[in-house]
């Protein structure tokens, strides 16, 4: 199966998958997943806990095997290889790091098990440590004196040594506080393109998958509701789900089907589809009339977030959220009632 | 001035275990000290007893207490193993009552378990012989009285020794580690060497310990089952206190023999972290 490259070339996709399905009893965990991931693609995957997302890269890394359907790599059918056969390491959530090792061990595992020669494998696992920018004297060190930043690079140099055509990484970060995890998310992806190998990456944030990700496919009761490119995703989600799922925006159900709809008093474009819902995000909304849809709202609430300011609004029975760049214009007082107005070509229509 | 009160709370049992543990161990290596065939505590220190100990042929029996309690030790860890896994891998309803059919017997009198099992070696008429003979028509000897059943007899009681412990240290290996060592290429007899066997040290260690005690002052298997084809230590020691009246000689092996445990027991306890083991 050859997909086209950028540059107009096929190519055979790194990792294809085909009807992928995997049932537990009654539940169908991955229902019939068909994708293909391109050569050196940083893909990720997107679900809420319970979507069959640690489910599907389980299987793409041979830890479970499919109840049906066809796992190709570089169009080489591996559905039915062992996990230890595979060339294709992952970095686990709970990283799963071997806390009876040293650092060294723990990197150097693979190798070992390819019976790489012990000074080989020590050179590489240097090389690793300063690719992953820890200290080469942290090659002896026990990995329970590791801190959580630490233990994670050092999960990753484990998953890279192996040289594996593909890496997958369940959740690695979920465990970590907001600021390592934004400082690692940078590292990751700079990871990515120093290594150039092929990602997958599991995650439960949005939020994260946009900053890292080339493409994102958000996943749902075991099936990918859209597959997109991060800029697809947050700009013309597919269904509501979708659109709920990237935090908080405002979703507006929409009764009528008319010529245009009314919705509490604002006058809207004609939907693009029938029985839809009005996406409107948060930064889309602006005080003063600089847009053509134009409404007077009460400021029920304000929050400082840094960069920006949130404001709750309500109109008529309509809960609203604006979000406004810090500086720009005047901060806006609660119980005030202002002007707001948003471009018509800012609504993403989505059906149910 | 209020006084701490630990001292206070530990003093009855640091007392009993003077009292009982230390004394008891005290005057035996006391007595072993003391002339053959004497009975007064009063006599003068003399190596005499030790130097029997070497020349009068009880280096045997240690031996044989000694290659019994490895045996058993060993053949318990090789059977414990898999049972273990086994276990803890299918937890649950089934997993319990095998547990419990396991740890059963322990609750039996030793020796009637051991003459159960004697009535079941038997020749011609016994359980095992009788009912082969009677159904199958198959005639067979019988192992009874030999090293091989007093083997055996070691096995069967002190099994669950060695499992309970395994089974614990076996529950110590987190499952993911096993994925995350497949998914670097561990095939099954990696994975064994390099993540279940030290992870699970702990609980093996643990139970070989137990066993190999246990074994090493074990009497009653070779008596009921070995009959008169192995003597083990337990018995010489206990010879030389009633039948020899030879106090001074049984104090003297009784101390060689704790001399050898410790010699075993003191270096694995002391890589055992048992607090690590017990907050699991």
């Amino acid at each position: 199966m050859a997909t086209v490259t950028p540059e107009g070339g096929t190519a055979v996709p790194a990792l294809s998958l085909q009807e992928i399905t995997r049932r537990f009893g009654a539940l169908t965990a991955v229902d019939a997943v068909t994708l293909d991931i391109a050569e050196g693609e940083f893909f990720t995957i997107v679900g809420p806990s319970g979507s069959g997302k640690s489910t599907l890269v389980r299987l793409l890394a041979g830890l479970e095997v499919p109840t049906a359907g066809t796992l190709l790599l570089r169009g080489e059918d591996i559905t039915r290889q062992p996990a230890n056969q595979r060339p294709t390491a992952m970095v686990f959530q709970s990283l799963a790091l071997f806390d009876h090792r040293s650092v060294g061990q723990n990197i150097e595992f693979a190798m070992k098990m390819k019976g790489v020669a012990p000074p080989a494998r020590r050179e590489r696992a240097l090389e690793l440590l300063s690719l992953l920018r820890l200290p080469r004297d942290y090659y002896d060190r026990a990995v329970t004196q590791c801190s959580g930043g630490e233990r994670q690079r050092v999960a990753m140099a484990r998953a890279l040594a192996s040289d594996p055509e593909i890496l997958f990484f369940d959740e690695p970060l979920s465990a970590l506080d907001y600021r390592l995890r934004k400082t690692l998310e940078v590292e990751l992806k700079e990871l990515h393109q120093r290594t150039g190998k092929t990602f997958i990456y599991i995650t439960h944030s949005l939020e994260e998958a946009m900053v890292m990700s080339d493409r994102i496919a958000i996943m749902q009761d075991g099936r990918f509701v859209q597959v997109g490119t991060p800029q697809d995703i947050y700009q013309r989600p597919r269904n509501r789900f979708v659109a709920g799922f990237m935090g908080e925006v405002n979703i507006l159900e929409i009764r009528g089907r008319g010529e245009s709809a009314r919705f509490a008093g604002l006058d809207l474009p004609a939907p693009e589809v029938a029985g839809a819902y009005a996406v409107l995000r948060p930064e889309a909304l602006q005080a003063g009339d600089g847009g053509s849809v134009r409404f007077d709202a009460d400021i029920v609430q304000r929050l400082m977030l840094g960069s920006r300011t949130q404001y709750h609004l309500r109109v008529g029975d309509l809960a609203l959220i604006a979000e406004i760049g810090a500086g720009v214009g005047n901060l806006m007082e609660p119980g005030q009632r202002t002007r707001f107005s948003f471009d018509p070509d800012d609504i993403a229509w989505v059906a149910e | 001035m209020r006084t701490r009160p630990g001292p206070w709370l530990a003093a009855p049992t640091a007392l009993f275990l003077l009292a009982f543990f230390a004394m008891p161990l005290l005057i035996v290596s006391w007595y072993s000290l003391m002339p053959p065939r004497t009975f007064s505590m009063l006599g003068a220190p003399t190596l005499a007893n030790y130097a029997a100990a070497f020349s009068d042929g009880y280096e045997k029996p240690l031996l044989w207490s000694m290659l019994g309690a490895t045996l058993t030790t060993l053949i318990c860890a090789l059977m414990a193993w898999p049972t273990a896994k086994i276990l803890h891998a299918h937890a649950g309803r089934a997993a319990s009552i095998i547990t419990a059919l396991i740890a059963l017997p322990i609750f039996i009198s030793e020796s009637v378990r051991l003459f159960g099992f004697s009535m079941f070696l038997l020749p011609r008429g016994g359980i095992l012989a009788g009912s082969l003979n009677a159904w199958f028509d198959i005639q067979i000897g019988s192992i009874l009285n030999t090293r091989l059943a007093a083997l055996l007899g070691m096995i069967y009681v002190y099994f669950p020794f060695m499992l309970f412990p395994l089974l614990l240290g076996v529950s110590l290996i987190p499952e993911d580690r096993l994925e995350a060592a497949r998914d670097l290429g561990a095939g099954r007899w990696a994975l064994f060497r390099e993540i279940e066997l030290p992870l699970a040290a702990p609980g093996l260690m643990i139970g070989a310990l137990l066993t190999f005690v246990l074994c090493l002052g074990a009497n009653a298997e070779a008596a009921i089952l070995g009959g008169r084809a192995v003597t083990v230590i337990s018995a010489a020691i206990e010879q030389r206190f009633s039948y020899a009246q030879d106090w001074p000689m049984g104090a003297a092996l009784t101390v060689i023999v704790i001399l050898v445990t410790a010699a075993v027991v003191w270096p694995v306890l002391r890589r055992v972290d048992l607090n690590r083991i017990i907050q699991r």
